[in-house]
């Protein structure tokens, strides 16, 4: 296990380095961020000074260098001394891109880790009572549902939902509230953000749990177990149920590297200040130290996720080795 | 009031708004009688010179508000966060307000019940002392104007705060005390290329402190607008002290009004409190009735108007400073009994207009005949309808002084949709039926449909239109190039105080033209020039005003440089518990010097 873990994680240090400088690079055919901070006097002396007070007057290949510096030792600014691992001030609002990260962190996890609780329980329940009672009412009902609810957006169902229930006063808007503070206040803050989530989400975990668990219930082990004169119950939920999670688990793993990366569409829609937020307006505004920290950040969290679920498979399926 | 990031802000807040009008179908609704008649008050209001105040009109403490209760804190939802917290570095309009709550400078604005303004001291005595026929102008300080944290302002503080304006990390403010005292363009920065913070200052001769309490500005020429300049938001006091951190100012500047930073969350959140050391008896234009400021970011337009229109809990004691009633939504924001009683409008600051370039278009008949086209009625209607703009018939807004009510002509507010067979006579009397012209717009949703009925305008007089796209985050850069490969582009401009010499000049003098300026059309015109050089020498401010008039009219009748196509304006909304709102002529949104709760 631990030099597969090793061996994935300088393959994720790889991707990581070589992603951010393809961003890096690419950022600069995107637009002049001096123009973001140029003001009335938008000349070209008043544009060089910004291109030299942002550093931007450097070549690329040295602003890139500086910054994966900064990333593992450090850096000295104007605005003072950034710690490692400093992905520098943003342009924009001169705030450390760490600690807005850190700060914004807490919401993205907490939509996530809410949403992926009630999407799972629900997606992979109801997939697998339609499995259980494949070809009944109960099946056809649970694929029709899931087969509308899964041609729904968030950005449509979102504010329905507020115009519902937020608009016309039975619930307060969403908000984030420290959830050590006050948990009660987080849990009502974020749960229209969440069921409206699992709502969306659920129905691909319930046809993808629904089709996996009917094929796991055609594998040769499986009637074997039947004929066995196992259990229904029991070879259903050992056998077919254990089989079916490689699947699921695998998009889950893509799932929450998305949704702690930023929930962008779902914070949009509720308002929410959060890594997603945080990520669409430092592209906007051509902010690029928040864009570099963001777009890592997020690639890290999926990378990190990715090995996860990797290393997972050993645990759910016995048959794979982690070489 | 109007950099790139203004007009980039303001170019997205009605692509966003355009958004939800394009969803829904909505036409946006149209002013009733009394709404007509209050704006058309607003402009009689805003278009006059504004007065400046004596000594006595700037002595604390305000005239109080009727009605006025104290206690509350009210709750504010914004779209977007605030990039700048350095007074130096604010321009934009969206700050405005909160300027006003938290920074005082040497003069600022009072505004009586009809919405005429008037210039007073703020930190200073009275609006300034004028001699040498305008070149230099003496401010005395009040006594028991503070800082928050109690440090008594003094003239060091005034010097250190236009001085450091002159420092390289400032790019963003703006820059006309600067220029006036030591050059123009960016000239001005040699003179203290470190700002104060290498111990280095500008000769006496040009910015003089002779005690604690005074401070004299020596101009090399007569500049009667100082006073005005001098209440922007970009002039207000930075203590000369430790406090100032320079770059890092901007997250934590030293407040001198009525309200202090309690907490700021960039992109998040903003939390503002009394600041105990603000005295009502220096502030002639300020109250402080609230507790204080709970602001919200991140709040589309759609949202904090459903959350005002329904009214509920907080939202009862709750507004947005700038954000307006959604265009998707004014139907159904005027025709709810409740939430129509709680509107405030009033114009904005900005004249959107479609610049021609004289570089290519040289044939005044060819420009004539593109004015006579433009289909303004229908970008008007794209914008949100008579609450969200007003056909434009010059090139001076109902906001700024000089503006005349129905001046129109090319006929614009008679044919709101455009004449179409007249514009088509010019071009063949000019021998150009079906001339090429190559028509740029931002790739924003609601410049995309604005480009659409524009082309069709321009074609039906006669015009091979070719439509161009360019990147709308580098819109302002493209169009501001000398040799931008474009016919006509649609832009806006709005004043940095209500004078057409924030207006005129930079946007026709000849002598101006240069990549990144903001003479959009390229107008070389002899007698344009000479007259902006005139004008800015009359003394007068009045006479100075009447001068500007008449040179808008040469420029609009015997240059046109750019078809004026609307005037802005914008319709708030606030809950049922706030008193004292009023629209403000200075901000150009709601009034944030006389809110209060009621009880």
């Amino acid at each position: 296990m631990l030099p597969f873990l090793l061996r994935r994680t300088i393959g994720a240090v790889v991707i990581l380095v070589l992603l951010s400088a393809f961003t890096f690079f690419v950022f600069f055919s995107v637009g002049d961020p001096a123009l973001m901070a140029c003001g009335k006097n938008c000349t070209a002396d008043n544009v060089a000074l910004i291109h030299k007070n942002l550093g931007l007057d450097q070549p690329v290949p040295v602003q890139y260098w500086h910054f994966l510096v900064g990333i593992f030792a450090g850096r000295d600014f104007t605005l003072g001394h950034c710690s490692a691992p400093c992905f520098g001030y943003s342009f924009a609002t001169k705030q450390d891109v760490w600690s807005t990260m850190m700060d914004r962190l807490p919401l993205t996890a907490s939509l996530a880790f809410g949403g992926v609780v009630a999407f799972l329980a629900i997606g992979l329940g109801t997939g697998l009572l339609a499995a259980w009672k494949r070809g009944s009412l109960l099946d056809k009902t649970v694929t029709g549902i899931s087969m509308v609810l899964s041609s729904v957006q968030i950005y449509i169902l979102g504010p329905v939902v507020l115009g519902i229930f937020v608009y016309s006063g039975i619930m307060a808007a969403p908000q984030y509230v420290n959830l050590t503070s006050n948990p009660f206040g987080w849990f009502m803050g974020l749960l229209i953000p969440w069921l409206v989530m699992a709502t969306i989400f659920t129905a691909q975990y319930t046809r993808m749990a629904r089709s996996t668990m009917i094929e796991q219930l055609q594998e040769e082990h499986v009637r074997t177990a039947k004929a066995k004169g196992m259990p229904a119950r029991y070879v259903f939920l050992r056998y077919a149920w254990r089989g079916s999670l490689i699947p699921i688990v695998t998009i889950l793993g893509v799932d929450l590297g998305s949704l702690f990366g930023g929930a962008m569409i779902t914070e949009f829609t509720f308002q929410l200040a959060g890594i997603g937020r945080l990520a669409v307006d430092s592209v906007v505004t051509l902010d690029l130290p928040m864009v570099m920290g963001v777009m890592v950040f997020s690639a890290a969290l999926i990378l990190f996720f990715n090995i996860i679920v990797d290393a997972a498979y050993a645990f759910i399926d016995p048959r794979v080795r982690l070489s | 009031m109007k950099t790139l990031s203004t007009r980039r802000t303001r170019a997205a807040i009605v692509a966003l708004a355009a958004g939800s009008l394009a969803l829904t179908g909505c036409s946006g609704g149209s002013s009733s009688g009394k709404d007509k008649a209050q704006t058309d008050q607003d402009a009689a209001a805003q278009s006059k010179v504004v007065p400046l105040g004596t000594a006595s009109q700037s002595a604390g403490p305000a005239k109080a508000v009727p009605g006025a209760q104290s206690g509350g804190t009210i709750t504010v939802y914004q779209r977007d966060s605030y990039n700048h917290l350095d007074p130096a570095q604010m321009y934009v309009s969206d700050v405005g307000d909160l300027a006003k709550l938290i920074f005082r400078g040497l003069t600022t604005y009072t505004q009586d019940d009809k919405g005429n303004k008037t210039l007073v001291g703020d930190l200073a005595t009275d609006a300034g002392k004028m001699a040498d026929g305008g070149k230099t102008w003496t401010y005395t300080l009040k006594d028991g104007v503070k800082f928050e944290d109690g440090q008594p302002i003094t003239s060091k503080d005034i010097r250190h705060s236009i001085e450091r304006m002159y420092a390289p990390f400032i790019t963003e403010g703006p820059t006309y005390v600067q220029q006036w005292l030591s050059g123009a363009g960016t000239t001005y920065r040699k003179a203290l290329p470190d700002g104060p913070y290498k111990g280095d200052h500008l000769p006496k001769s040009v910015l003089d402190t002779p005690d604690d309490k005074t401070i004299v500005f020596h101009f090399a020429a007569p500049q009667t607008q100082l006073p005005y300049a001098l209440a922007m938001a970009g002039y207000s006091v930075v203590p000369d002290s430790a406090k100032d951190t320079k770059d890092n100012y901007d997250i934590a500047p030293v407040t001198s009004g009525p309200y202090k930073i309690a907490s700021f969350k960039s992109g998040k959140s903003m939390e503002l409190v009394k600041n105990t050391n603000w005295d009502p008896k220096t502030d002639p234009a300020r109250h402080q009735y609230v507790d204080g400021y709970k602001i919200s970011f991140n709040h589309q337009f759609s949202d904090s108007t459903k959350r005002l229109m329904a009214d509920q809990g907080e939202d009862k004691t709750a507004l947005s400073f700038t954000n307006s009633v959604d265009p998707s939504l004014t139907k159904q924001v005027l025709s709810d009994a409740s939430a129509s009683k709680r509107l405030v409008q009033g114009y904005q600051p900005y004249v959107w207009q479609l610049n021609m370039n004289m570089d290519r278009l040289k044939d005044k008949r060819i420009r004539d005949a593109i004015t006579y086209a433009m289909p303004s009625q229908q970008v008007v209607r794209i914008e949100g309808g008579s609450y969200g703009g007003e056909v434009a018939g010059g090139l001076l807004s109902p906001t700024v002084a000089g503006y005349e009510k129905g001046y129109d002509p090319y006929g614009k507010l008679k044919k709101p949709n455009g004449d179409p067979e007249k514009a088509k006579q010019l071009l063949k009397e000019a021998g150009k039926v079906g001339m090429k012209l190559v028509y740029a717009y931002a790739n924003t949703e609601i410049r995309q449909r604005e480009a659409v009925a524009i082309a069709d305008g321009l074609t039906k007089a006669g015009f091979d239109v070719q439509k161009k796209e360019v990147d709308s985050s580098s819109w302002y850069q493209q169009m501001g190039k000398v040799d931008n490969g474009f016919d006509v582009y649609l832009t806006g401009w709005g004043q940095d105080w209500a004078d057409a010499s924030t207006v005129i000049p930079p946007s026709y003098d000849g002598t101006t033209i240069a990549d990144g300026a903001s003479n959009y059309s390229h107008i070389r015109d002899q007698h344009v020039t000479d007259e902006i050089k005139r004008i800015q020498q009359i003394p007068d401010v009045k006479k100075q005003t009447e001068e500007w008039q008449k040179l808008h009219h040469y420029i609009v009748e015997k240059v046109n440089p750019a078809a004026p196509v609307f005037y802005t304006k914008v319709l708030q909304l606030y809950g049922s518990k706030i008193g004292g709102i009023r629209y403000n002529s200075d901000t150009n949104y709601l009034d944030v010097n006389t809110l209060f709760i009621k009880k």
